[in-house]
């Protein structure tokens, strides 16, 4: 219950000439629920395992509160972890092994009972609080792992891939109920995950890291709606962000083919960045697929444009429409009762807000402003 | 006749029956996906089709003739697998041309069809690479065009999208059904992602204990389930399923959910008086934060899936709740506890029996 700040930290392993973890900024709030997201080694392991003190710190700064723990044991940080592991201790029961730091912070028995009770039936666990871990499968072992962590009353909670072992029903339910016990206990967390959908259903503000480097820090809205570059944009979403190569041309953005063809354009003052964007530059664009409007009324604002239904995915709440656009490829996302059969033409419309750009050679997003787009179009 | 049939197979092993009599006929270029939860026997179910495997009892016949006596090679069918499963001593090219290669068609010919092959699957470029040189989809779609060069009547694919990062999971998503149709291939695709097997497949077969427990289009098993364990495997959120009790009230028959009453709709009335599990998805649960009639219930969380929010519900009767609406309205940046009011939308109700939860 307090915050949480690295800076400037980075961790080398010897031996290794690469950075696990490179030069990473970033504060969390008191009370925050922060996600580590990312593929298998991008480091957000690495930074969980420094803020417990089971990794040294190569350089910078770690602060719990205002307390620097660089140098502090793991035991005097205050952090309690769920391991991805589980590292449950066998010979002690269910029960035991929930309220391990509870019996070693000295709790009343009451209130140690009154605690493990809630936590266990939060969890689902409630039946299996006299068994002991090897005879119980691996998610449950899993959860008894979390519930561990989430008794007690540390600094900072931190969970690492806490929900992976679960069948997704079950894990939908206790995403939830976790969620809403983090925020009622104002614990400061971080949550380790290479899964998007659990980052963006748990967190408050997720940070996307790739090969040791922090590319974004930002809410789940702001990641998937203003990609910082073009690795987030293309990680995060479902389905990710369609991305477009184009080019500049006068004041219009020539959006290309698969085969390096003029698609479509659409007017360059949808990026509201003009200024910033030369005659002949190439760029990429992107719009999410929950932006793209189908089968609008005429003259809707934006761009408007007409392809060919290549598939539709129906899945129950949703449907997930491919379409060629003029040699572009094309993914929308719409209602679960737009009619957009395989090989009908269908109307579509970019919104001009909806449009995000990126320089083609670094992949870094070109500034668009806070200001709405529409008011920019000529 | 189906192009494709399975008869009573089964498989155990020692006394655990994988696969217990299951049945199901395909037609010649349907994409049947089989789907259930991790551990239901979808791999094995593969595997016997495909002859690496022999099953306990039961049979599988290919355009009318029995595979009981056919080995392999000979069955006519392509596999790719959930690992890909690359020579890594071998380039791309050869990979995809070794099923070829061991039915010793003409070079020229394997040349041809190799290249054919990798231009759809737009692999072309990398021939030449070794799998380790090879990115994750790549590979898969290296393995995918071994699988079909050699143009096999039935083609099966275990979980092939598993582990692979989304956009490229999204890309092959989109392509593969086009890359089969054009194949003419009779397929049967492996998944335990719902999603997968909604978007992929002209018909879903749900495995579960080892038998096909529904198979059909993804709208009428979504809609339609046949029982409760099947509705909980499609939909995220889970349906909500909850013990109900329909009886007679003042306004026709009334049942009582999340400590509120709500009356049925007329077509209902013959479940008054009845044990059972009413089910209903998130997306037909109205949540608003202003006092509306609804049921009084608690907004616990909202967890964000899949571009929808996702509410979970608590009633003053201890039930809980999923909901769920399309982002960008008023609750997208809500935080904590919040009182909320519930409507359901009882036209879109599931009822099944309590006791064996089947549809009613």
């Amino acid at each position: 219950m307090t915050s949480l700040l690295f800076d400037n930290v980075s961790k080398v392993y010897s031996g290794a000439g690469e950075r696990a973890v490179d030069n990473l900024t970033m504060h969390i709030k008191d009370g925050e629920i922060v996600a580590l997201l990312g593929s298998s080694g991008c480091g957000k392991t690495t930074s969980l395992r420094m803020v417990a003190g089971l990794e040294s710190i190569t350089g910078g700064e770690i602060r719990i509160g205002d307390r620097l723990v660089n140098a502090l044991r793991p035991s005097e940080r205050n952090v309690a972890m769920a391991f991805e592991t589980y590292a449950l201790y066998p010979p002690l029961r269910v029960r035991e092994n929930i309220a391990f730091g509870l019996l070693r912070d000295r709790a009343p028995t009451a209130e140690i009972e009154k605690q493990v009770k809630h936590i266990a039936s939060m969890l689902e666990i409630t039946d299996l609080l006299e068994r002991y871990p090897p005879s119980i499968s691996g998610g449950a072992q899993q959860r008894v792992s979390l519930a561990r962590a989430l008794i007690r009353n540390a600094a900072v909670h931190q969970l690492d891939e806490p929900m992976s072992q679960l069948e997704p029903q079950l894990r939908a339910l206790l995403r939830a109920r976790i969620k809403d016990y983090l925020i009622a206990q104002k614990m400061t967390t971080v949550v380790v995950t290479h899964d998007q959908t659990e980052a963006i259903a748990l967190a408050d503000r997720i940070a996307v890291m790739e090969k040791g480097v922090l590319q974004q820090f930002a809410t789940p809205h702001d990641l998937q709606d203003r990609p910082a570059n073009l690795f987030v944009a293309s990680f995060i979403g479902e389905p990710p962000m369609n991305l477009f190569p184009a080019m500049v041309q006068g004041r219009e953005i020539a959006v290309l083919s698969d085969r390096q063809e003029v698609a479509f354009q659409m007017p360059v003052a949808v990026s509201g960045a003009t200024g910033k964007l030369g005659d002949g530059k190439r760029i990429v664009v992107g719009v999410r697929p929950h932006r793209i409007r189908l089968a609008p009324g005429e003259h809707t604002e934006g761009t408007n444009l007409v392809g060919e239904v290549t598939s539709n995915h129906w899945l129950g709440d949703q449907c997930q429409v491919g379409f060629q656009v003029r040699g572009c490829h094309v993914i929308a996302v719409g209602g679960r009762d737009v009619h957009a059969p395989v090989g009908s033409q269908l109307p579509l419309a970019i919104s001009s807000e909806a449009v995000r750009i990126f320089d083609a050679e670094s992949g870094v997003a070109i500034d668009q402003g806070s200001e709405p787009a529409a008011s920019l179009v000529a | 006749m189906a192009f494709l049939e399975i008869i009573g197979l089964s498989k155990a092993f020692k006394d655990h029956k994988v696969i217990d009599n299951a049945s199901i006929a395909i037609d010649k270029g349907e994409f049947l996906v089989v789907f259930g939860p991790s551990g239901c026997g979808k791999t094995v179910f593969l595997r016997l089709i495909a002859g690496m495997m022999p099953p306990d009892s039961g049979d599988v016949a290919i355009d009318g003739q029995s595979m009981a006596d056919i080995n392999p090679e000979d069955r006519d069918i392509g596999m790719a697998f959930q690992n890909y499963a690359l020579y890594p001593h071998m380039t791309a090219f050869n990979n995809i041309a070794s099923p070829l290669r061991s039915r010793h068609v003409a070079e020229t010919q394997v040349v041809e069809r190799v290249n054919e092959t990798a231009r759809m699957l737009r692999i072309d470029h990398v021939l030449g690479h070794l799998p380790k040189e090879l990115s994750q989809g790549q590979k898969q779609r290296t393995a995918l065009a071994r699988s079909l060069v050699g143009r096999p009547s039935v083609v099966l694919l275990d979980d092939p999208l598993r582990n692979v990062d989304a956009k490229i999971r999204y890309e092959m998503r989109f392509e593969l059904p086009r890359v089969l149709r054009r194949y003419e291939s009779t397929v049967i695709y492996v998944t335990q992602d719902y999603k997968e097997a909604m978007a992929l497949g002209d018909r879903v077969a749900v495995l579960v204990d080892g038998g096909f427990r529904q198979a059909a289009p993804p709208r009428q098993i979504y809609d339609s389930p046949n029982s409760t364990r099947i509705a909980r495997l499609f939909g995220d959120p889970p349906i909500n399923l909850l013990p109900v009790r329909p009886t007679p009230g003042h306004a026709g028959i009334e049942m009582n959910v999340a400590g509120g009453t709500v009356p049925l709709p007329a077509d209902r009335a013959n479940l008054a008086g009845r044990e059972c599990t009413f089910g209903i998805r998130g997306e037909n649960i109205g949540v608003s934060l202003e006092p509306n009639g609804g049921i009084p219930m608690t907004l616990d969380a909202i967890t964000p899936v899949n571009n929808r929010l996702v509410m979970l519900l608590g009633g003053n009767d201890g039930a809980e709740l999923f909901a769920s609406c399309p982002q960008g309205g008023p609750l997208d940046h809500l935080r904590g506890r919040h009182n909320a009011w519930v409507t359901l939308d009882l036209t879109h109700a599931h009822f099944f029996d309590s006791g064996n939860g089947a549809r009613i």
